[in-house]
């Protein structure tokens, strides 16, 4: 095929957009209600995920090291701890900086403890996170192996209950994605198959002057590419106003940062670019073969 | 060339709607199918485009056996035909222009070909001023010969036509046929269906009468009024096209003194309709 027969297909699939004009707008439509149910589901559960991780990271295992060691071993366990596997971050907390937290967690701390100027007492310790909670339990008893130290306590019920939520949300979630994804294919399905349906009488015209069905089917594949990448233009542009204003109406109440993990919400930068990504390859993509396969039933004369 | 070897017909449905037809029409001839509404010509169009397939028989048009004629096969064999249809089946969203331009560009042809090519045979149709026109502007006969100038553009060997003048005004029947007579004159082998007996009394040449799903008549006859040449500027712009092609020619076998008149004939068919009780004005 010559260039100028490509260049004549590509001319026909975008001028078809024009002269079909209402079925290449409810075909954009239903594209793009489609995309942004299923982008906005992913962008749901990316953030569950993200915030439930982040609860889980915030699950700390205090490490307290034995109270005469001498400071060179306990700069050692240190090391230990930072090349051991699944560890995320190793903070040293120092005697002092343990008796001033101390002083802080408790009410009337400060009164308490105020008589006390000597903090050697307290205990060096290691404030560490782990990278897979769902490693927990292993990754604290391997850190109480290490010679000289006293103890390391984490929560593993809350590991537990972050592990369970995350399964219970991954599932809801996901059946709630394949349904909407199922939904809205029976809907784009649809709607190519009225629009193709509309010329089909052109379709078998074209077959009667000899046209293959590579040469008929190229314009539809080139009105649907075009099609669904403005759907999906127009997904990532309203996907991202949505998520900038929820983002901010959450980001503006500090409680529930803390409380529910919502400092982990994905800023809308840090995933613009494959969410814009995502969703004009899948447009594009379900909008052209969409349009393609609808015109099969057709051909057949 | 068309021949169909004993073919037969039957739909799903159980209808014989052809009967081991046997038919032979020779390049660069122009033959009337007539019949009465039901008989099997439209049957056996549909053949002839491989739109269906015989139940029994062979079907060869243009060389290709339609029989055994792969799929992918189809796009390449419709290219050496053309066709014409009642309902004239443009592309209601493509104008004049585009929608004959079409079959050359599915030929790949090069665009200045076609920007030659399809001017061309729009002014031999005499509709160079509707040239950008969409067909919804167009009256009944203008459609019909953007059809024509679209089964002629890519220069096939056969025109194929269902009834062409089926949905226009008498008058401009006339018209329709003398400009396929012309193409036909160009040696382009026609094979036109119709069931209106004035014309093919008006024309002659050969006529094959379908009843039933049976071919009951096949001669060659002269018409009342042969000697009608089409437009003077029809006929000019055809000889300007003029391309070394056999001219049509009587087969030997008919001299001059038993060809019969067409009246007679038309009477014979008319007679035999009736008969069936299918009988049609
Ligand atoms: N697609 C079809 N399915 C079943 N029967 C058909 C079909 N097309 C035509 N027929 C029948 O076959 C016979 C011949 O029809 P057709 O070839 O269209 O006749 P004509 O064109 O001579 O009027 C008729 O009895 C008609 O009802
Ligand atoms: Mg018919």
């Amino acid at each position: 095929m010559k260039i100028s027969g490509i260049k004549y297909l590509a001319n026909q699939g975008i001028e078809n957009i024009w002269k079909n004009k209402m079925m290449a707008f409810a075909t954009f439509c239903v594209l793009l209600i489609s995309l942004l149910l299923v982008g906005c589901s992913v962008l749901f559960y990316i953030n569950m995920n993200s915030m439930i991780l982040g609860l889980g990271n915030q699950n700390e295992v205090a490490v307290y090291v034995e109270t005469d060691t001498p400071q060179e071993r306990v700069d050692e366990i240190g090391e230990q701890l930072r090349n051991m596997d699944n560890i995320g971050s190793v903070t040293y907390i120092s005697k002092k900086e343990a008796y001033e937290r101390m002083q802080s967690q408790i009410s009337q701390g400060k009164e308490i403890f105020d008589y006390i100027d000597d903090y050697q007492f307290m205990p060096d310790g290691f404030s560490v996170t782990v990278v897979d909670n769902e490693q927990l339990r292993a990754t604290v008893e391997a850190i109480t192996r290490i010679e000289n130290i006293q103890s390391a306590d984490s929560s593993p019920q809350v590991a537990e209950f972050l592990r369970e939520l995350r399964r219970v949300v991954t599932l809801i979630a996901g059946a709630a994605i394949i349904a909407l994804a199922a939904v809205s294919m029976i809907m784009i399905s649809n709607t190519t198959k009225a629009s193709v349906f509309s010329r089909r009488e052109e379709i078998q015209i074209m077959k009667y002057v000899g046209a293959t069905n590579a040469f008929i089917r190229t314009p539809f594949f080139v009105e649907g590419l075009v099609t669904g990448f403005f759907s999906g233009a127009g997904a990532f542009f309203i996907t991202w106003a949505i998520y900038r204003s929820v983002y901010n109406i959450l980001m503006a109440q500090g409680m529930l940062i803390n409380a529910f993990g919502a400092g982990s919400i994905v800023p809308f930068a840090d995933i613009r670019l494959y969410c814009g990504l995502a969703y004009l390859a899948v447009g594009s993509l379900v909008g052209a073969f969409g349009s393609v396969i609808s015109t099969r039933k057709h051909l057949d004369v | 060339m068309v021949e169909l070897q004993n073919v037969s017909v039957t739909y799903s449905g159980g209808v014989d709607a052809l009967n081991n037809v046997s038919l032979k029409i020779n390049d660069g001839d122009f033959a009337f199918v007539v019949g009465s509404s039901g008989a099997g010509k439209s049957t056996m169009i549909k053949l002839l485009l491989k739109e269906i397939d015989a139940t029994s028989g062979t079907v060869t048009v243009n060389g290709y056996n339609l029989g055994k004629l792969k799929k992918r096969k189809i796009p390449e064999f419709r290219r050496t035909l053309g066709f014409v249809f009642q309902d004239f089946r443009l592309i209601p969203s493509m104008t004049v222009y585009e929608n004959i331009a079409f079959v050359l560009r599915v030929l790949d042809a090069p665009l200045k070909y076609i920007r030659k090519r399809v001017p061309y045979v729009i002014s031999l149709v005499g509709l160079h001023a509707k040239t950008n026109s969409y067909p919804d502007e167009l009256s009944g006969g203008e459609k019909q010969r953007v059809a024509i100038a679209r089964a002629l553009v890519n220069d096939p060997q056969l025109i194929i036509a269902d009834e062409p003048t089926g949905n226009i005004d008498p008058e401009l029947s006339y018209e329709i046929v003398e400009l396929l007579k012309g193409i036909n004159d160009q040696g382009t082998t026609i094979l036109m269906v119709t069931h209106e007996h004035d014309l093919v009394r008006h024309f002659g040449g050969r006529i094959i009468n379908i009843t039933n799903g049976e071919i009951v008549y096949d001669e060659i006859v002269t018409g009342t009024n042969a000697e009608v040449l089409p437009e003077v500027e029809l006929a000019q712009a055809m000889e300007n096209a003029a391309r070394p092609r056999p001219q049509y020619a009587m087969p030997e076998d008919i001299g001059e003194n038993n060809v019969p008149y067409v009246d007679d004939v038309i009477a014979a068919i008319t007679s035999t309709a009736t008969e069936q009780g299918g009988a049609e004005k």
